[in-house]
């Protein structure tokens, strides 16, 4: 059992192998998104900083700026002098770090380090100020500012193609993380899958396992069943064999002393032995019948009060001895039966009632209507059932706790009365009980009507 | 030309402002200080409790080390009341810098970088630079609008 649950498990454990992949493809698609976006970030928080095209127009503004005062004559030397340093710091500003590179990279590096030379070689720190300095900061200022405005240009070009380049990029790395999220969604309905297969399969396989279980409780319990069944028929039919072989004993041991007395005596006893085996012998065929299907109810209108008369009357010529009591309701009181099968049942109920209940105490029949139903109830005064018996009582085999002895002899089947209810309900019917301790009980048989609107009420 | 008459005649008040500066002012405080406008020159600025830090920048390769004054000191010293500082440049940029920015971080006035005087014929007289190879948080490009070269003017609002 144990080594089946495992080989379970590996082959649960296996059927998620094929995610493997997919899970291996995800995780590697997010990792490359996400070192994609990064880069691009940095990228983009470089270039934003580094801001070419800025640096280069403050380059531009600040030469015009000193190429106006060197050609304005009321500008003074320190105004000049303070224009050359900003202009000054912006060349130096292209020329060094990332500006510089960047320069390199587009192919100006050269023409703004040739600026910076020209320029210093003005410095009024250096040579002072003059007119002739002045007008060769101003041819100077004229001079370098179309270069500008080209590497201006070319940065502004160079700029936005690295834009479309980033923009490229973000839409690479948009489409990965699309992909990876569609892996991750396909994983997810995978393995949601997968669950729910694995657990239909185990499902099934519980299934499987208590349906097993069950079919063999079953036949242990239809074993045990068959057993019980064939030790108390097999008990039940050799009493009233032994009865009707001492009977049959006795008369031959008296030989020709046998008077009509002796005979009529022996002949009650093997009738009565014989009624017990016919009874037995219905019960059991009936039992077979049931059990496979094979009972095939003839249902007609039956007169109610003269199908129980009439076995009345068959017990009182059994039991002599016994005071039976039957009453009829007034009314047609016709149910919807089979006869034979209503007579089995009342037949039952009587017999059980002359076998329970003490010989001299009274047994009643009465047939009535209540709530559109036929009742035929036997009641009688003996020991009544104990509670804890009363759930049980129309199970098969069943039989009650208490040992009680009535009038008859030997014990139940525990068939009569499961049989009586199967068949009740075989008929749309059914049996009840009420019994009272040490008082007695009453068994009635519920039937429907057969002419509801005949019924009449009780 | 109009842009360099008002600032000589910028220069003009700012001279009369400040009777007994031998040098030429530096950096020039106005708006909520004491006695504005304050002219102070590059000695003046050298003379305060100089500071070193060494960072990054987006405009210079590897980290250069700075030295100079710290904008919170510079702020007390003069007695300045405000919640902001307008930043101005040589170059006429300008920029707005919360003065929570100098009580949270030590940003400087840097005048040194990599021990030689900065000039304004590079980024000086005077930087503002912020430690922000210290803080995450300054690592940042709405941080490095502030960083503000060729300080010329600082307005107290």
């Amino acid at each position: 059992m144990s080594g089946q649950g495992a080989r379970e498990l590996r082959k649960t454990w296996a059927s998620y192998a094929p995610l493997v992949p997919l899970l291996l493809i995800f995780v590697g698609s997010l990792g490359l998104a996400l070192a994609k976006s990064s880069a691009l970030e940095r990228d983009m928080r470089i270039a934003a900083t580094q801001n070419m095209l800025w640096v280069v127009t403050q380059t531009q503004m600040e030469n015009l700026m000193l190429t106006l005062a060197a050609g304005t004559r009321s500008a003074t030397d320190d105004e000049i002098a303070q224009r050359f340093d900003l202009v000054m710091s912006r060349l130096n500003l292209m020329n060094e770090g990332p500006q510089a590179r960047y320069l390199a990279d587009i192919g100006h590096l050269d023409t703004v380090q040739l600026m910076s030379r020209d320029l210093l070689a003005l410095d009024p720190l250096e040579h002072g100020h003059s007119p002739e300095l002045h007008a060769g900061l101003f041819d100077f200022g004229l001079r370098i500012q179309p270069q500008i405005n080209r590497i201006a240009n070319d940065v502004m070009t160079t700029d936005w193609g690295k834009t479309a380049a980033r923009l490229d990029d973000y839409r690479a790395t948009q489409q990965v993380i699309i992909l990876s999220v569609a892996l991750a969604l396909t994983a997810a309905l995978a393995v949601s899958w997968l669950l729910l297969r694995n657990q239909r399969r185990l499902y099934l396989t519980q299934m499987e396992r208590m349906r097993t279980t069950t079919l063999l409780e079953q036949e242990r319990d239809s074993a045990a069943m068959y057993r019980d069944f064939a030790a108390i028929v097999s008990h039940q039919m050799r009493t009233p064999l032994s009865l009707i072989d001492s009977a049959m004993h006795r008369l031959s041991r008296k030989g020709g002393d046998v008077t009509a007395q002796d005979v009529q005596e022996r002949r009650a006893i093997v009738s009565d032995a014989i009624g017990r085996l016919t009874r037995l012998v219905d019960t059991v065929l009936l039992l077979a019948k049931l059990d496979n299907d094979q009972l095939q109810a003839q249902f007609a209108p039956l007169s109610m009060c003269r199908l129980v008369a009439s076995l009345v009357n068959e017990a009182q010529l059994r039991h002599p001895e016994r005071a039976l009591q039957f009453t009829c309701a007034e009314g047609p009181l016709m149910v919807q039966g089979d006869p034979h099968l209503v007579c089995h049942i009342v037949d039952n109920l009587l017999s059980n009632a002359l076998k329970y209940s003490p010989c001299d105490t009274e047994i009643t029949l009465r047939v009535f209507s209540q709530d559109g139903q036929i009742a035929c109830s036997v009641t009688d005064q003996g020991p009544g059932i104990g509670q804890r018996d009363i759930p049980y009582l129309f199970d098969r085999y069943y039989r009650g706790q208490d040992h009680v002895t009535g009038c008859g002899t030997g014990h139940g089947t525990g068939l009569g009365l499961a049989v009586s209810h199967e068949l009740a309900q075989l008929q749309g019917g059914r049996l009840t009980v009420y019994t009272c301790e040490g008082k007695g009980s009453v068994f009635t048989l519920w039937l429907a009507c057969a002419h509801p609107d005949t019924a009449g009420d009780p | 030309m109009k842009i360099i008459r008002s600032h000589a005649a910028l220069v003009a008040t700012i001279l009369a402002a400040t009777p007994v500066a031998a040098d030429p002012p530096a950096l020039t405080l106005t708006g909520a200080v004491r006695d504005a406008p304050i002219g102070l020159s590059r000695s003046e600025l050298k003379s305060m409790p100089q500071h070193e830090l060494t960072t990054s920048t987006s405009v210079t390769d590897g980290t250069p080390s700075f030295k100079g004054f710290l904008m919170r000191d510079l702020l007390a010293r003069y007695g300045a009341e405000g919640t902001r500082v307008h930043a101005v440049a040589l170059n006429d940029y300008r920029i707005e810098i919360p003065i929570s920015d100098f009580e949270e971080f030590d940003v400087i006035g840097a005048l040194y970088q990599d021990g030689e005087p900065l000039s304004p014929r590079d980024k000086g007289p005077v930087w503002i630079v912020y430690p922000r190879d210290d803080h995450r948080e300054l690592q940042d490009i709405r941080f490095d609008t502030r960083w503000v070269w060729q300080l010329e003017t600082l307005h107290v609002e």
